[in-house]
C-alpha cells in the first residue's frame, strides 16, 4: 500500500501559484502530501489560473473527502463505526468498488483493509522488524474478504479500517483530468506527486518532456527522459522508505497475505495506462509480485520502468 | 511436457479488469460535490427525436423535451413536452381479397383497394402531451411522487393524474413502491361516432365519448449484492367507456367464396381489467451492465402476451458505450377478435379485425450507441431498432368464427417491417 495521505491535517486552502514557463502555463500547489503542478498550453493567465483551480478544488476536496488522517469523513466514519454498518454516498461506494475488484484481480495482494499493518511497521531506514506474534495480531485485523460490503452499505468488523490512500491520488488526477477536459480548451498535464495524466497533443503536435526519478537519487537525478503525449503515467514505490531485515532491504508496500514486506521487490515501477488509477494499481500490484514484477508488467502487456 | 503450476493470472487479464473498473469510477457522473458547491447541477435536461417507420404504412416524428429542476433538499420538478406527427395508412380491419374492392369507411369516405393488399385508410394526425412530476422526500427514506399529464390530437384528449409512495427499507437495500393514477379521456371521432356492428352511417350521436382508466401500481426492488439488483411490479389498469375504435371495420365473408362482401363497424365491450406482473434484474459484470426483463400481460378480453427483454450495455471506454438491445413479445387474440363474419350468421355483441387484438409475435433487435464528445457539455446517444411483427401460424381454418371454418385466404396481416432511429441528449447544468 502507498502511503499517500498527509500524515496531519491540511491547511485551510492550498495556495496556488501560476507562472509561465516557456510557452505553457504551470499552477503549483500542495495537496496530498506531495508537490502538485497543472500543465497548460495555453497563453492567458487568467483561462490557466482558472483551469489549474478547477485541479487544486478537486484535489482539495478528494483529499478532505477520503484522507483516513481527518476527522469527520466518510473514510473516518466508516473507520470507528465500531462494527456498525455504514450507507455511503455514491463517489465512496464507487471507489470502495474499485478497491474491490482490485483485490479480486489481483489475488488479495491488493487489500485497502491492509493499513492495520503499518501499526507495527515502521520504515525508517534502520533495522527494526515486528515480532511473529506483532505481525499476526495486525494481521487478525486484515482481509478484505471480511468486510460485508452490499453497495452502499458497509460494514467493518470492530478493529478493522481502511484505507483509500493507495487508490486516492491516482483518482484525484484522473477526476482533475476529467474535470480539466470538460473545461479546458488547450492540451494540459496533471502532475500530482509524480503520478501523471496527459491530455493529448499540445500546439503545432508537441509533446511533454516528462523525465524519470532515479529511486538512488530521488529528487536530484533523472533516469531518462521521454515524450508524453496522452495517457497516465504512475509510480510505485519509494526508495527513502524500507528497513533492513537480514541483510535484505525491505521496502514499504506490504503483502496483506503475509504481513511483511515484499522481499526483493523493486524500489520503484512506473507505468504507462490509459488512466493513473490503472497505471497505478499495476505499478502497485507488479511491486506485490516482488522479483517478478517486471514479469507481471510483460504479461500484462503494458509500458513500463522498473529500477 | 511441462505441467505449469504458476497461478499467475493470463496475459492482460488484470490490465483489462482494472482499466474496466477505472472506466466505470470515472465515468460516472461528476459528484455535485466534485464542483464548487453553488455550482452543484440544478437542471437535467433531456431531449430526444424519434422517427418510427412502418413498412408502407405508419410514420411517426416524435420529439420529446424533458426539464428537471433538482433541489438541495432532494425534491425535484419535471416538466415533459411531447409531440407527435403521425402520418401514413393503418389497416382498417378488413380482410385482403383476390379483387379490387371498395370500402366505405364510418366518416363516408370510400377507397379502393388492390387484390390481394392490406385494405388501409390514410392519415395524417398531431398529437401534443405535457407531463409534470413533483418528486417531495419526507425524512431519509420515503418518497412521494405527485404527477400529472394532458394531450390533445384531433380526435382524442385526455388529462390525468397519479400519486406514488417509495419506501427504503434494510439499509436501503429493499426499496418498497405503491402508486395510483387516474386518467379522464375523451374519443371524439371525426364525422360522428359510428354505431358498432352497422354498415356505416348510423351514428349514436354522441359527439365526446368518455373513456375512464384506472391503474394501481406496487413493487419491491432489492439488491442482492453489489453487482446485482431484482425488483417485481405488478400493475393493475381499469378501463371503462368507449373503448372501440371508431375508423376500423370487420369483413363481412361470402359464406362459399370467403371473400369480403361488404363491412361492418367494429365493436368492442366498454370495460376492460388488464393486469401485468414485470420481474427485472440488473446485473453489473463490471464495467459491463445486463439487464433483462419478463413481463406476463393479461386481460379479461382473454388478451395475454410474454414480453422478454435483454439488454447488456458495453462499456467502451472514452465515455462512450455500445447497447444491443433483444426483444421478443408473442401474443395471443382477444376473445372478440376475428377475421371476418360469415354473411348470414347472426352478429355477435363485440367484434374486431384489429391487428393489435390479433395474435401476433414480434422480435426487436437494436443497437445504441452513447458517446460524451470531449470538450462539449452533456452526452449523446443513438438508437437503432428493428422490429419484425409477424404471425406465427398461417391464418387458416381454425381461426373461423361462429363454427365456420375460413379457408386461407390471402395474408390477412402479412410480415410487417418496423425500423426506428432515436436520437437523444441529456445534459446536467
Amino acid at each position: 500500500m502507498r502511503g499517500t495521505m498527509p500524515e496531519s491535517s491540511p491547511p485551510a486552502s492550498p495556495a496556488l501559484e501560476v507562472s509561465r514557463a516557456g510557452d505553457y502555463f504551470v499552477g503549483r500547489f500542495r495537496a496530498m502530501a506531495s508537490p502538485c503542478e497543472v500543465l497548460l498550453d495555453l497563453d492567458d493567465r487568467e483561462e490557466g489560473l482558472e483551469l489549474a483551480a478547477i485541479a487544486r478544488d478537486e484535489a482539495w476536496r478528494i483529499e478532505r473527502k477520503f484522507s483516513r488522517y481527518l476527522a469527520g469523513n466518510i473514510v473516518h466514519e466508516i473507520n470507528h463505526s465500531a462494527a456498525r454498518a455504514v450507507t455511503v454516498d455514491d463517489e465512496t461506494a464507487r471507489l470502495i468498488d474499485y478497491a474491490a475488484e482490485c483485490w479480486e484481480s489481483s489475488e488479495g495482494r491488493f487489500d485497502i483493509t491492509s493499513g492495520v499493518l503499518r501499526r507495527v511497521w515502521t520504515f525508517d531506514g534502520s533495522s527494526h522488524v515486528p515480532s511473529d506474534d506483532e505481525v499476526r495480531d495486525a494481521l487478525a485485523h486484515v482481509g478484505w474478504s471480511r468486510v460485508t460490503w452490499t453497495p452502499p452499505v458497509i460494514r467493518l468488523p470492530a478493529g478493522m479500517e481502511i484505507d483509500l490512500g493507495g487508490i486516492g491520488k491516482e483518482y484525484a488526477v484522473d477526476r482533475a483530468a476529467t474535470l480539466l477536459a470538460g473545461r479546458a480548451r488547450c492540451a494540459f498535464l496533471v502532475n500530482f506527486g509524480g503520478d501523471l495524466f496527459a491530455s493529448g497533443a499540445r500546439r503545432e503536435n508537441r509533446a511533454w518532456g516528462v523525465g524519470l526519478d532515479d529511486p538512488a537519487r530521488s529528487g536530484e537525478s533523472v533516469l531518462g527522459k521521454f515524450d508524453l503525449t496522452a495517457g497516465a503515467l504512475a509510480t510505485s514505490g519509494d526508495a527513502r522508505r524500507y528497513v533492513m531485515h537480514q541483510g535484505k532491504r525491505l521496502g514499504h508496500i506490504l503483502d496483506p497475505r503475509t504481513g511483511w514486506p515484499v522481499a526483493d521487490a523493486p524500489r520503484s515501477v512506473t507505468v504507462l495506462g490509459r488512466s493513473c488509477l490503472e497505471a497505478g494499481t499495476l505499478a502497485t500490484l507488479a511491486i506485490l509480485h516482488g522479483p517478478s514484477a517486471a514479469e507481471f508488467l510483460e504479461r500484462e502487456g503494458v509500458r513500463h520502468w522498473v529500477l | 511436457m511441462r505441467v505449469q503450476l504458476d497461478s499467475t493470472p493470463r496475459p492482460a487479464f488484470v490490465r483489462s479488469r482494472l482499466r474496466a473498473a477505472a472506466c466505470v469510477l470515472l465515468a460516472a457522473g461528476v459528484p455535485a460535490a466534485a464542483r464548487a458547491d453553488d455550482a452543484a447541477p440544478k437542471y437535467q435536461l433531456d431531449a430526444s427525436g424519434l422517427l418510427y417507420g412502418e413498412q408502407g404504412r405508419a410514420n411517426v416524428v416524435e420529439p420529446v423535451a424533458k426539464l428537471t429542476r433538482l433541489f438541495d433538499n432532494g425534491a425535484s420538478l419535471g416538466g415533459q413536452f411531447t409531440l407527435d406527427v403521425i402520418t401514413g395508412a393503418s389497416p382498417t380491419g378488413a380482410r385482403p381479397t383476390t379483387s379490387i374492392q371498395t370500402i366505405t369507411n364510418a366518416s363516408g369516405t370510400s377507397s379502393t383497394v388492390q387484390a390481394n393488399q392490406l385494405p388501409v385508410t390514410a392519415f395524417h394526425d398531431r398529437r401534443m402531451a405535457g407531463d409534470i412530476d413533483w418528486t417531495q422526500p419526507v425524512g431519509a427514506l420515503f418518497n412521494a411522487t405527485s404527477s400529472a399529464h394532458a394531450s390533445v390530437e384531433k380526435d382524442y384528449s385526455s388529462l390525468g393524474a397519479g400519486e406514488t409512495f417509495s419506501l427504503d427499507t434494510f439499509h436501503r437495500l429493499i426499496t418498497w413502491s405503491l402508486g395510483g393514477s387516474y386518467s379522464h379521456d375523451l374519443v371524439f371521432p371525426v364525422g360522428g361516432t359510428p354505431v358498432g356492428l352497422t354498415a356505416g352511417g348510423a351514428f349514436t350521436g354522441v359527439a365526446r365519448n368518455p373513456k375512464d382508466v384506472t391503474s394501481v401500481m406496487a413493487g419491491v426492488s432489492r439488491i442482492l449484492s453489489r453487482q446485482w439488483m431484482v425488483a417485481l411490479n405488478a400493475t393493475s389498469i381499469y378501463e371503462r367507456g368507449y373503448l372501440t375504435e371508431p375508423y376500423k371495420v370487420v369483413s363481412i365473408l361470402d359464406p362459399v367464396s370467403q371473400n369480403p362482401t361488404s363491412f361492418l363497424t367494429e365493436n368492442r365491450p366498454t370495460r376492460r381489467s388488464r393486469y401485468n406482473i414485470t420481474a427485472s434484474s440488473v446485473y453489473h459484470l463490471t464495467p459491463d451492465v445486463l439487464y433483462a426483463s419478463y413481463r406476463y400481460y393479461w386481460d379479461d378480453w382473454q388478451l395475454g402476451s410474454h414480453t422478454l427483454d435483454l439488454r447488456f450495455r458495453h462499456e467502451l471506454g472514452n465515455d462512450s458505450f455500445l447497447q444491443p438491445h433483444f426483444r421478443f413479445y408473442t401474443q395471443s387474440a382477444a376473445k372478440f377478435f376475428t377475421l371476418g363474419l360469415i354473411q348470414g350468421a347472426p352478429l355477435p355483441d363485440f367484434a374486431s379485425s384489429d391487428q393489435r387484438l390479433s395474435h401476433f409475435n414480434s422480435v426487436t433487435l437494436g443497437l445504441t450507441y452513447g458517446f460524451k464528445p470531449h470538450g462539449y457539455p452533456g452526452e449523446w446517444t443513438i438508437r437503432a431498432e428493428y422490429i419484425a411483427q409477424f404471425q406465427k401460424v398461417n391464418l387458416g381454418p381454425t381461426e373461423g368464427t361462429d363454427g365456420a371454418p375460413v379457408q386461407t385466404a390471402p395474408d390477412a396481416f402479412p410480415l410487417l417491417n418496423i425500423g426506428t432511429l432515436t436520437a437523444g441528449y441529456s445534459l446536467s447544468f
